[in-house]
C-alpha cells in the first residue's frame, strides 16, 4: 500500500480512472447521440411516409370504420410501411379510436391519447418518444424489446385531423451506438494511452528532482538542527555548571544560615523562605534546561528526566506524579522516544488542559513498554485537531510513526486525556 | 397475427332474387381457418368463393366459370356491407373462367363477405356469400 503513496502511483491511478470514466462517458454519450439521431431520423421518415403513402391512402368512409376503406387503406399502405423499417403502425382518431393498424384486432378499440399525441393532432411538430409498452394499446409490443414511436398528423378526405404512429424498433439504436463506439473508442482510449505513456516518465522525473531537492533541505534543517542543538547544549551546559551550581549553593547556604540556632527567628524564617523560593527557581530552572537541551537519555535516567520535566507542574497548579517500574531494559532509542512523547504531552496539559491532576507512567508490557500520560483537564475531541493546539498531537504521532512504536490518544471535552505510547523491544 | 377459429359455418348462400333463379351453393373445405362456398349463377355459369386466413389478413378469392372464353364481367368484393374491391373480369382459355383474389383486413367479430359478378351482355349474376369468424 505503501506504493500507493507515490506519485507516480498516483498519477497512474488517476489516469486509469480517468479512462475508465470516459469509457463510461463515451458509451453514455454515444448511446444519447444514436438515440438522438434514430429519433431524427425516425421522425424524417414517419412525415415522409405519413406525407407520401399513408395520406393519399386514406379514402373517405376510413375514418367511419367502413370495412371496405379499411381494406382498400390496407392494401395499399401494408407493404409499403413494411419496407422502411416499421414495425408497427396505428392511425387514430381524433377521439383515440384506432382506425386503423396491422393489428387488426386494434381497429375500433378507444384508448386515451396522451398529451404528446394529443398536441400533434392540434398542430404540435411530429412527436418521437420511447414507447411505454405498459400501456394497454402496446401490449401487442411487449415482446419487441425497445421501441420508439412516432407520431404526425394528416388528414382524411372528410377534413378530419387523424394521428398516423409508428414505431421503430431500438435494436437499430443499439447497433447504432455500438458503431459509434466502434469509431470513437479507439481514438479517445488510445489517445489517452499515449498521454498518459507520455507523460508518466515526466512526472517521475519531476518527482525525482523534488525528492532531491527534498533530501537536500532535509539534510540542510538537519545540520541546522545539529548547529543549534549544540549552541543549545552549550547553553544549558554554561547555565548548569555555571548558574544551576551558584545557585544550588546558594539555596545550600541559606538552609545551613537558617538553622544557624544563633540567628534571630524572624531571620531564620526569611532566610528559610528565602532558600525555599531559590530552590523553587532551582527546580523551574533545571526543567528550563530540560527545555532547552534533552539530556542524553538512557534507560536508568528516564524517571530523573521524566521528573525533571515535571519539575514546573506546581507552580502551574497541577499535581505530577511520575512512576515507573521494570524499565531496565529499555534502548537508549527507545527511551528518548519515550521521554520526547512525555515532554509533548506533558506541554500539552500545562499549556492546554487546565488539569489538576497529572500521572505519568511507565511500564512493562509483554515484550515492550507502555508510556501513559494522563491528566483530568478539559480534554478534547480527537477528531477535530486542524486547529493551531493541536499540532503537538500530529507531532506525537510522527515521532510515534518514525520510531515504530503506537500511540492512542483518547480525549472528550470535559473528560481528561489519555495519552499511550507502547514501544516493543 | 390473430389465428382465428371459425365459430361459424359458412352459409353458403344462392339468395334467391326477383326474377331471378339461384342454384343451393355447396359448402366444402370448411377446416379451422378457410371456407369455401360454390354454387351456380342464374344462368348456367358457376361461381367459387373462398375465404382463408394469411398473414393476419383474410385472403378473398372469387371465381367464376362460364365456359365461353371473352366474356366480360363485373365483379365486387363487400366486406362487412360495403365495397372493399371492384373491377371487370374477362373469362379466359382453355376453362372459359376468371377469377380474383384481394386481401381484406381480420376484423374483431364475424367478417361478412359477398363476392358478386354481372355478366355484361347477359345481365346473368353470381353471388356467394361467407360469414367468417
Amino acid at each position: 500500500m505503501r506504493f500507493l503513496r507515490h506519485p507516480v502511483a498516483q498519477y497512474v491511478a488517476a489516469g486509469v480512472l480517468m479512462l475508465v470514466v470516459i469509457a463510461g462517458a463515451l458509451s453514455w454519450l454515444s448511446g444519447r447521440a444514436a438515440t438522438t439521431e434514430a429519433r431524427t431520423e425516425a421522425r424524417r421518415t414517419t412525415e415522409l411516409l405519413g406525407r407520401t403513402v399513408v395520406q393519399p391512402a386514406v379514402q373517405r368512409g376510413l375514418v367511419q370504420l367502413d370495412a371496405g376503406a379499411i381494406d382498400r387503406f390496407n392494401r395499399r399502405v401494408r407493404d409499403a410501411l413494411r419496407t422502411a423499417d416499421v414495425v408497427r403502425v396505428k392511425l387514430w382518431r381524433s377521439d383515440g379510436t384506432v382506425v386503423y393498424s396491422d393489428q387488426s384486432e386494434l381497429i375500433g378499440q378507444q384508448f386515451a391519447l396522451g398529451a404528446a399525441e394529443r398536441a400533434v393532432l392540434e398542430g404540435a411538430p411530429t412527436e418521437a418518444e420511447i414507447s411505454d409498452l405498459a400501456r394497454r394499446e402496446n401490449r401487442n409490443e411487449r415482446d419487441q424489446g425497445g421501441l420508439l414511436e412516432v407520431y404526425t398528423a394528416i388528414e382524411s378526405p372528410e377534413g378530419d385531423p387523424l394521428l398516423f404512429e409508428a414505431y421503430y424498433s431500438l435494436r437499430g439504436v443499439d447497433d447504432r451506438r455500438t458503431a459509434l463506439l466502434r469509431a470513437f473508442r479507439p481514438i479517445t482510449i488510445a489517445g489517452l494511452l499515449v498521454f498518459l505513456a507520455a507523460t508518466t516518465p515526466l512526472l517521475a522525473l519531476l518527482t525525482r528532482r523534488l525528492e532531491l531537492a527534498a533530501a537536500e533541505r532535509e539534510q540542510l534543517l538537519l545540520l541546522a538542527a545539529e548547529a543549534s542543538d549544540a549552541e543549545r547544549r552549550r547553553i544549558a551546559r554554561d547555565l548548569h555548571d555555571g548558574v544551576v551550581q551558584d545557585l544550588a549553593a546558594t539555596a545550600f547556604s541559606l538552609s545551613a544560615a537558617a538553622r544557624d540556632a544563633e540567628a534571630p527567628d524572624s531571620w531564620r524564617a526569611r532566610l528559610e523562605s528565602a532558600g525555599a523560593s531559590l530552590r523553587d527557581s532551582l527546580r523551574a530552572l533545571r526543567s528550563l534546561l530540560v527545555e532547552i537541551h534533552p539530556p542524553d537519555l538512557r534507560a536508568e535516567g528516564l524517571v530523573a528526566a521524566l521528573e525533571d520535566l515535571v519539575a514546573s507542574a506546581p507552580a502551574s497548579g497541577v499535581r505530577a506524579t511520575v512512576s515507573a517500574a521494570d524499565v531496565d531494559g529499555l534502548t537508549g532509542r527507545d527511551a528518548a522516544l519515550i521521554w520526547r512523547v512525555a515532554q509533548e504531552a506533558v506541554r500539552n496539559c500545562l499549556r492546554h488542559a487546565a488539569a489538576t491532576r497529572l500521572e505519568i507512567t511507565v511500564a512493562r508490557e509483554g515484550d515492550g513498554h507502555v508510556l501513559t500520560v494522563r491528566d483530568d483537564g478539559r480534554g478534547f475531541d480527537p477528531q477535530r485537531t486542524t486547529t493551531p493546539d493541536h499540532f503537538g498531537l500530529r507531532g506525537l504521532e510522527s515521532l510515534a510513526r518514525d520510531g515504530d512504536a503506537a500511540l492512542t490518544v483518547r480525549s472528550a471535552p470535559g473528560a481528561g486525556t489519555l495519552i499511550q505510547l507502547r514501544v516493543s523491544s | 397475427m390473430t389465428t382465428r377459429r371459425l365459430t361459424a359455418a359458412a352459409l353458403g348462400a344462392s339468395l334467391l332474387l326477383p326474377l331471378t333463379s339461384w342454384a343451393p351453393a355447396v359448402a366444402s373445405g370448411g377446416d379451422d381457418d378457410r371456407v369455401i362456398r360454390t354454387g351456380s349463377c342464374t344462368a348456367g355459369a358457376s361461381w367459387k368463393l373462398k375465404v382463408k386466413t394469411d398473414d393476419g389478413q383474410l385472403e378473398v378469392e372469387g371465381q367464376v366459370d362460364s365456359n365461353i372464353n371473352g366474356q366480360s364481367w363485373r365483379w365486387r368484393i363487400r366486406h362487412n356491407g360495403t365495397v372493399s374491391a371492384r373491377g371487370i373480369g374477362v373469362t379466359q382459355p382453355p376453362s372459359g373462367s376468371f377469377s380474383v383474389e384481394r386481401r381484406i383486413v381480420d376484423l374483431a367479430g364475424v367478417d361478412h363477405v359477398v363476392f358478386r359478378a354481372r355478366h355484361l351482355g347477359s345481365d346473368q349474376v353470381c353471388r356467394g356469400v361467407i360469414h367468417f369468424g
